[in-house]
């Protein structure tokens, strides 16, 4: 079940009326988030429910353990040390276990196979679980936390299990923090009109980027011209690129904003996943923008305690960005052309970071350097170099293999193909409209224009009520039939 | 509070990052924040961590490696000047 699809229709209002019928106590709001959740994902696949509720029993049990003796004291630091290594391990363990021991296994034998030693693993096709790398990420951070005291151990099991498997981020984030999603959880929640409205408005955004402009752009446009690259023109393999980052940014950030409407309408608070990505002037502000949640786990687990430790990594700035990015693709895929993907940024932030050096090095002799980066032409070159760096990184990101990677960008520059685009068609105005709604949003957070959106909100409720009302019937007519699945649940 | 880690603070924003808007950024308000605000970025909040450490001798704890602890000039400056280890401008 995920939020596109028809049971969600029913399960949602279902679990909704449920909720808000109860008495407003902690104890049972929280007893039936715990039952749908479970629901959730039981509907997916039952038996592996068991490897979520014992990962979350254990790590509520371990951070228990460490709350009770203090980081400072001395005698404890083994035990601490131990507990923390028994859930990362656990983990972590997991995650390699059903998310890589495949590919490292085929990897291995076809590396023993090309330097001539016959020996061979076996190769394990396990099912992924269902929101592993996103419900892991979670819950590594809140015993991190814990160890280090930044977080206090939840004293609550049932609390402790909703954060673990809370349905509406469940299957791919956003990653909350303990500290972001445990208080509220200790809280009994009110509903509010405001919150409805709130709740609605997001649910209904995200609807639109999901199964309009994701799925319209994805299987109208994308899908026809990675599937046949050799029969499109090479303009055409550009706009395709353009129309794939299109629909990974509206796929995701839809899916992120269906996760937040949808926990918001239980009067719970998601962190944001996605801020104009697009309108980033550099990759260090593109990270900050786009997944968030993710990105600031990598910054806050690896790179700033590699960094800022004590280790071999310390002020090597450089070397620890190729490193968290290396993760980042990992993380995305047990696949070469992820670990293409990561390579990329993180030569792409290292390159950045040179840069930034270098040009300092320039503003410190003379102030007009200063004045030319804040130029519009600079912005609007290191606007576009942002971008383009981003969408090429899409190509390893989007093929099937490193050798589809390879010719899907020689296509680009070079091809025989002799498709080109129907101007004029409806499924054509369809897609240009998908992306002008991608833009819109887009301009919309631009602090000139920021007073546009907020004057939508401001304004009376019918009057908002009737555009929401227009937006439906317009995803009525023009979601494409059958919505296909989330980009990032594979993950 | 003392004036002159303040203003090695300052400075330091400025050499690196804002190259003399550093003060106009903050405006007076000591508990602005720097990521909100755009003063520091989280990965030049590492950078900044580094700097203390190397020109005032403040070894920052691990469990203390967050932003958070260090968004504003005076969460910076609470921190540093208690910090046994602290050799600097009081």
């Amino acid at each position: 079940m995920s939020f596109v699809e028809v049971e969600f229709a029913f399960f949602l209002p279902l679990v909704l009326i449920a909720y808000w019928l109860l008495p407003r106590a902690r104890v049972a709001q929280n007893s039936l988030l715990l039952v749908a959740g479970w629901l959730f994902y039981a509907s997916w696949n039952w038996k592996l429910l068991s490897l979520l509720v014992f990962g979350a029993l254990l790590d509520f049990a371990i951070g228990r353990s460490l709350g009770s003796r203090s980081l400072g004291d001395v005698d404890a630091r083994g035990r601490r040390m131990l507990a923390l290594g028994v859930s990362l391990v656990w983990n972590l363990g997991a995650l390699a276990y059903f998310k890589y021991s495949g590919f490292f296994a085929q990897s291995f034998n076809e590396l023993m196979t090309a330097i001539g030693i016959g020996a061979s693993l076996p190769v394990l096709h396990v099912i992924l679980p269902l929101g592993i790398s996103f419900y892991t990420l979670q819950r590594v951070g809140y015993v991190i936390d814990v160890y280090y005291e930044r977080q206090k151990p939840s004293q609550s099991l049932l609390d402790f299990l909703v954060f673990a498997g809370f349905f509406p981020q469940l299957t791919a984030g956003p990653i909350a923090r303990g500290a972001e999603l445990l208080p509220q959880l200790a809280q009994p929640r009110q509903l509010t009109p405001k919150l409805l409205a709130s709740a609605a408005g997001t649910f209904l955004l995200g609807y639109m980027l999901k199964a309009w402009v994701a799925d319209t752009v994805g299987t109208t446009f994308v899908d026809p011209v990675f599937a046949n690259s050799d029969q499109y023109s090479s303009g055409l393999h550009w706009l395709a690129m353009l129309g794939y980052a299109t629909q990974v940014f509206a796929d995701f950030a839809g899916y992120s904003l269906l996760a937040i409407g949808t926990a918001r309408f239980f009067g719970l608070e998601l962190p944001i996943n996605f801020d104009a990505p697009f309108i980033s002037k550099s990759l260090p502000e593109f990270w900050r923008r786009w997944h968030i949640t993710l990105n600031r786990w990598l910054f806050d687990y690896i790179y700033n305690p590699l960094v800022a430790g004590s280790g071999w990594f310390r002020g090597r700035f450089y070397s620890a960005l190729i490193l968290v990015f290396l993760a980042s693709g990992l993380w995305h895929g047990a696949a070469f052309t992820f670990i293409v993907w990561g390579l990329m940024h993180g030569i792409g932030m290292a390159v950045q970071r040179g840069w930034d050096e270098w040009y300092r090095g320039l503003c410190r002799k003379d102030r007009k350097y200063v004045t030319l980066r804040k130029s519009a032409l600079y912005g609007l070159l290191a606007w576009g170099l942002t971008q383009l760096y981003f969408m090429l990184s899409l190509i390893p990101f989007r093929a099937g293999s490193l050798a589809d990677a390879a010719g899907f960008a020689r296509h680009m520059f070079v091809s025989n193909g002799n498709v080109t685009l129907s101007i004029g068609t409806m499924s054509a105005l369809d897609d240009l409209l998908c992306v002008l709604a991608v833009v819109l949003l887009h301009l919309l957070e631009l602090p000139r224009l920021r007073r546009f959106r907020d004057t939508f909100f401001a304004m009376p409720a019918p009057l908002r009520g009737a555009v929401y009302g227009v937006l439906i019937v317009y995803l009525f007519l023009f979601v494409p039939v059958g919505a296909s699945t989330f980009i990032y649940r594979q993950f | 509070m003392s004036q002159a880690l303040r203003k090695s603070l300052i400075d330091w924003l400025d050499d690196n990052y804002h190259f003399g808007d550093a003060e106009g950024l903050i405006g007076g308000d000591d508990d602005k924040s720097f990521l909100q605000n755009g003063i520091l970025s989280s990965l030049g909040f590492v950078e900044l961590l580094l700097f203390l450490d190397k020109s005032f001798g403040v070894r920052i704890e691990r469990k203390d490696i967050s932003p958070a602890n260090f968004d504003s000039l005076n969460k910076i400056m609470n921190y540093v000047l208690a910090m046994p280890s602290y050799r600097g401008p009081r």
